[in-house]
């Protein structure tokens, strides 16, 4: 793409060797090439560390769904009902999810099939993101060269290629919805822009398109819908309506809803539901103002004066108790959970667990901030000031879009997503601006060779600044004097040093913190040698080929993706968390003692139980550590039966040694976890059974399971897959189970002491004799 | 807090030593009576008071048919326990949704002990902190689950219910009520700023006064971007004393929690940096002698260069393993 950029570009110097027009277009696209590059090559560390694989979780999914509709085509997939999803309810697919993604890399594979280039639709999907990434940065060059100036626009570019914030979702492999929309909400945006400017109707359409795009692919487009009436609103509030707005609003407002209205999942929703109600009242107070606009042609001034805020006040009246009435009377459905716990933020943490334990609904702490955004979060507002400053009808956008995104960032460690571009586009303003301030030179000349001399891409971003320079001294050719050559020339190198610092910082948290695939672990030796720890992908492979099809897998959400994209196997559970008593009745399975999990897992015809155990190679993110979330969730549907304080220590702690609480040493997870594990020695210094991940002995060692057993652990332990054992012939263990259970039952009333306590030391004292002659496995 | 309950149990204790008298006057009652005259002071009050003779007559006697739930607590300004305050509102609003409830019945009361008019209680029962929640069964004696574990679990009312439901299996919905000084603080705001707008309504300039509303577009950006949003979340403390060396930390060791304290700091770094961009180009623009506008430019690069160095020790300082910094380590 540079290569034919840089020979096309080679072609129209000769031609245009004197024209600075020609320069300035040639060194335009050669920067944004350049920034496309940067931008696609940084994101591919995973794939060069380990291989063209799909990530994480849910771009498990949604590899899945694309495979599916490359193999069954677009309508299948729309009536796709996945009977291995969430059994025994199933997911109408579908329905229930933004195709876009899918759509996107599925015509990619079309088109490439159609040119004889076959690809793997998995490597479309591995790629998609970064090169998607490149279009993002053109998208927000042309917004930024719409709010402030070309110059701009190319910082802006530069820095979206490469900032962490946004490669965070868009690495290589990361498959995932995001990857795509960002672009979509950014060339919106652009297109609304230049709606607002031009005010013709073919921007609005073409707003309302993209709008359509941004719909059909993330859950996000919510934040345009909102931000853009709002525009429109303050817009209004400031006195700066104008027939540019009514007819870039109107038109954007009726095609948009129409065609967000097609995709399946969103059906209704943008006119049943209060998120996209600031919308339409817009469109009515527009409506509204512009015929009082009309009116006011007929009136004289006095006249017009009462009559226009007896009618403002009135048509918003209206508007606002239209909506709140609906909403009374049904016909409107009140806030979501997940948007209601953008404004009240403790409102998850009370009422919807499974919200809150999403590790990315947490709200954002500064060091997350600065770790994303480096120096554009201290540039930003500098920015935002010079918006204000200057303010005309589109920067009054990008302010409202900064201040909000901001508030949403916060909130929400995810939405940094989209606060990132804005980020971007601000820092660059400051940016640009300062460096033409001190980039200008006394002599042309010498600011043409001082470009001339840039080799990097930093220094490229200069180059631009010859024509602005030019453009702004026709302007004011006096303010030339003053600062003399040295201190322009240090501002301008400290300022560069701290723009290398950071695209250093950018590849560094890029290479060190967003390229894990996470399904495929890698520890570093002493030496710098590299292990790689492949449980996962063993486990579900097993899971493929030692099980029969219409096996049914209990694990808990997390893992629900992967074990149907690799294992292909039914899933009582998944990431895509519609079904929260579903899931709390896998919590409580998890977190009952065996005898009682067993009547769930018959109950949900369960066939294997898998579970995720990092005690051996320390692996922080496994289920035990997890747990807590499982009883909290079960407790929220089942607070008879499970009790979160009954997993603690009376002192309050979790601990899953010796002292830890009874109830947690019994509980199915412990049981999973740690089967075996007792007899275990992992080096001569620690005792048997020694977690690494929490860093203490085990307190339940020697137990024996009477309703599972084990049926495949991989070589790190990593995951551990056990069997859920038929009814036995024998009519005695019922009889046997049901005391149990029983006392289990009643447990916290009286019970439970005596049954667990005369069991317990037995345990000890069998432990102490029996693991010492055990080895080190290796690790 | 923790340090208030302490200084209360040391009063206790000390008190302990001091009065050592108790009476031991009984007057047996019949369940009957005793239920009947426990409801008609529940028609009073929501929570019972009792004093040292009550509480054994009504709670620790054995023929009963009826839970209690015992607050026993220090509410007397003396004993300055500021826990218990808000331990007793809390309690309150519980036992008003009891009372008011429609399952309301003779099985459950809820009753306090105060330090001042029943120390030989709390020697009874072998307590010295408050406030404490105990649970006194209709058959039985108090087994430790009986206690409420409120370092774990906290006092509010719905923690409270919770544990009132496990215990007794009366479920209490807690019906707090409504808090109207959110809505009062901003109807006051509101016509505060009308009030402003109607006195300057000759000269409202100031709303076209761009400087204005770019500070306070700043502001909450500032506000956002040090992390006030995770403080109003989380409720991090101001900052932490360590209690070995006595020593103030203000920046809080890792990447995943902050103080209070820090987030300051931190969004004053921010500003520093933002300012020293508008003064670099404002510099520029100065009308006056060079002199001064090349001051104002060096001065605006030191801001941002010192202060975005300083940001960046910060954050090295608590992401482990960060590899870079600029003028400062």
């Amino acid at each position: 793409m540079a290569d034919a950029g840089g020979i096309v570009g080679r072609a129209d110097i000769k031609s245009a060797m004197f024209n600075p027009g020609g320069w300035k277009s040639l060194l335009t696209f050669v920067i944004l090439a350049l920034a496309w590059l940067a931008g696609f090559s940084s994101r591919l560390f995973a794939v060069i560390r380990f291989e063209s694989i799909i990530h994480e979780f849910d771009p498990w999914f949604n590899y899945r769904a694309t495979h599916y509709m490359v193999e069954h085509g677009f309508y299948n997939f729309l009536n796709w009902f996945d009977d291995r999803a969430w059994f025994p309810l199933g997911r109408i697919v579908g329905g229930t999810v933004y195709p876009g993604l899918m759509v996107t890399s599925g015509t990619i594979h079309w088109l490439l099939h159609m040119l004889n280039i076959p690809v793997h639709i998995r490597d479309i999907c591995v790629f998609l993101a970064p090169v998607f990434s490149g279009m993002t940065s053109l998208a927000v060059y042309f917004f930024t060269k719409e709010v402030w100036s070309q110059g701009a626009g190319l910082f802006a570019a530069c820095f979206i290629a490469i900032v962490p914030g946004y490669i965070s979702r868009s690495v290589a492999g990361s498959y995932d919805n995001e990857g795509i929309a960002i672009f979509a909400l950014m060339f919106t945006y652009y297109l609304w822009i230049k709606a607002v400017k031009t005010g013709q109707v073919f921007w609005g359409i073409c707003t309302a398109l993209s709008y359509f795009y941004m719909v059909s692919a993330w859950g996000g487009y919510v934040f345009i819908i909102n931000l853009i009436p709002l525009h429109v609103f303050v817009l209004l509030c400031m006195g700066r309506y104008s027939k540019r707005i009514f007819t870039a609003y109107t038109s954007f407002y009726i095609v948009g809803l129409i065609c967000s209205m097609q995709i399946p999942f969103v059906g209704f929703q943008p006119i049943r539901t209060s998120e996209h109600m600031a919308a339409a009242g817009v469109f009515a107070l527009l409506y509204a103002y512009a015929c009082l606009r009309y009116v006011q042609t007929f009136l004289s001034k006095a006249e017009f004066r009462t009559v226009f805020f007896f009618a403002a006040a009135v048509a918003a009246g209206v508007v606002f108790l239209t909506v709140v009435a609906l909403t009374w009377a049904g016909y409107i459905a009140p806030w979501s959970g997940r948007f209601y716990s953008l404004w009240d933020t403790g409102y998850a943490k009370i009422h919807i667990p499974i919200i809150a334990s999403v590790s990315e609904h947490q709200p954002t702490t500064w060091v997350s901030f600065f770790f994303d955004l480096h120096i554009l979060v201290c540039a930003f507002p500098a920015g935002v000031w010079y918006c204000i400053k200057n303010v005309n009808d589109e920067r009054v956008f990008v302010v409202l879009y900064a201040i909000f995104a901001s508030y949403f960032a916060g909130v929400m460690v995810r939405l940094m997503l989209t606060l990132t571009p804005v980020v971007c586009v601000l820092a660059a303003i400051a940016f640009s601006k300062t460096f033409e301030i001190y980039l200008k030179d006394e002599s042309p000349r010498g600011n043409q060779r001082n470009s001339e001399d840039g080799t990097d891409n930093k220094n490229d971003r200069l180059y631009d600044k010859v024509g602005k320079t030019k453009k702004l001294r026709e302007d004011r050719p006096k303010e030339e004097e003053g600062l003399g050559m040295n201190i322009k020339s240090i501002i301008i190198i400290a300022l560069l040093m701290m723009l290398m610092l950071f695209a250093v910082h950018c590849t560094w948290v890029t290479s060190s913190a967003y390229s894990s695939p996470s399904i495929v672990l890698a520890s570093y030796g002493q030496g710098g040698t590299r292990t790689i720890l492949d449980d996962f992908r063993e486990a579900y492979y097993w899971l493929r080929m030692n099980t029969p099809d219409k096996a049914r897998v209990m694990s808990w959400w997390d893992y629900g993706y992967q074990i149907a994209g690799m294992g292909n196997r039914t899933t009582l559970v998944d990431n895509n968390t519609w079904n929260n008593s579903h899931i709390a009745l896998v919590g409580k399975a998890m977190s009952s003692n065996e005898s009682a999990a067993y009547d769930i897992m018959r109950m949900l015809d369960v066939d294997y139980v898998l579970v995720i155990f990092g005690g051996v190679i320390g692996y922080s993110g496994d289920d035990i550590n997890k747990f807590l979330w499982m009883v909290r969730i079960a407790e929220g549907e089942h607070p008879k039966d499970i009790r979160e304080s009954d997993y603690f220590t009376p002192q309050g702690e979790f601990r899953v040694d010796a002292q830890g609480s009874q109830t947690l040493l019994n509980c199915l997870m412990y049981k999973l976890s740690y089967y075996r594990f007792g007899q275990m020695q992992l080096d001569f210094r620690s005792p048997a059974g020694f977690d690494r991940t929490r860093g203490v002995e085990i307190g339940n060692k020697n137990f024996d399971l009477t309703h599972l057993e084990e049926a495949y652990t991989t070589e790190h332990w990593l995951v551990r897959i056990y069997r859920v054992k038929d009814l036995t012939n024998r009519e005695i263990i019922p009889k046997l189970n049901k005391p149990i259970k029983k006392t289990k039952r009643k447990s916290s009333k009286k019970a439970k002491k005596t049954g667990i306590i005369k069991k317990k030391p037995k345990i000890i004292k069998g432990k102490k004799t029996s693991t010492s002659s055990k080895k080190t496995v290796k690790k | 807090m923790a340090d208030v309950k302490r200084i209360c149990g040391l009063l206790v204790c000390l008190s302990f030593i001091a009065l050592a008298g108790s009476q031991t006057k009984k007057k047996e009652e019949s369940l009957g009576d005793k239920v009947q005259q426990l409801t008609e002071w529940n028609n009073k009050k929501s929570i019972i008071r009792l004093n040292g003779d009550k509480f054994k007559q009504y709670v620790k006697t054995a023929p009963r048919n009826y839970s209690v739930i015992v607050m026993l607590t220090a509410l007397q300004p003396q004993r300055q326990c500021s826990v218990c305050k808000q331990a007793n509102e809390e309690f309150q609003i519980l036992a008003n949704s009891w009372r008011y409830s429609q399952q309301y019945s003779n099985q459950l009361f809820f009753t306090m002990v105060d330090y001042d008019e029943g120390p030989d209680v709390f020697q009874s029962m072998k307590i010295n902190t408050a406030p404490v929640f105990m649970h006194f069964p209709a058959k039985g004696k108090p087994k430790k689950t009986d206690t409420m574990d409120i370092h774990r679990v906290g006092f509010a009312a719905e923690q409270i219910a919770r544990w009132v439901a496990e215990r007794t299996d009366l479920q209490i919905r807690v019906f707090r009520p409504p808090n109207y000084s959110g809505t009062l603080a901003l109807a006051l705001l509101f016509s505060l700023v009308g009030g402003l707008l109607y006195l300057k309504r000759n000269n409202l300039e100031f709303l076209y006064n761009k400087s204005c509303w770019g500070v306070f577009a700043l502001a909450i950006i500032f506000a956002m971007i040090s992390g006030q949003m995770w403080n109003h979340i989380r409720g991090p403390p101001l900052m932490h004393r360590n209690p070995q060396t006595g020593q103030m930390h203000y920046i809080h060791g890792s990447s995943q929690g902050q103080f209070i304290m820090e987030t300051y700091i931190v969004m004053l770094l921010h500003c520093a940096v933002v300012v020293g961009f508008i003064l670099l180009n404002e510099a520029h623009s100065l009308k006056g002698d060079p002199g001064k506008r090349r001051i104002m430019a060096l001065v605006g690069l030191g801001c941002v260069a010192i202060f975005f160095s300083l940001l960046l020790s910060v954050f090295r300082s608590k992401y482990q393993g960060y590899p870079y910094s600029f003028l400062f380590k």
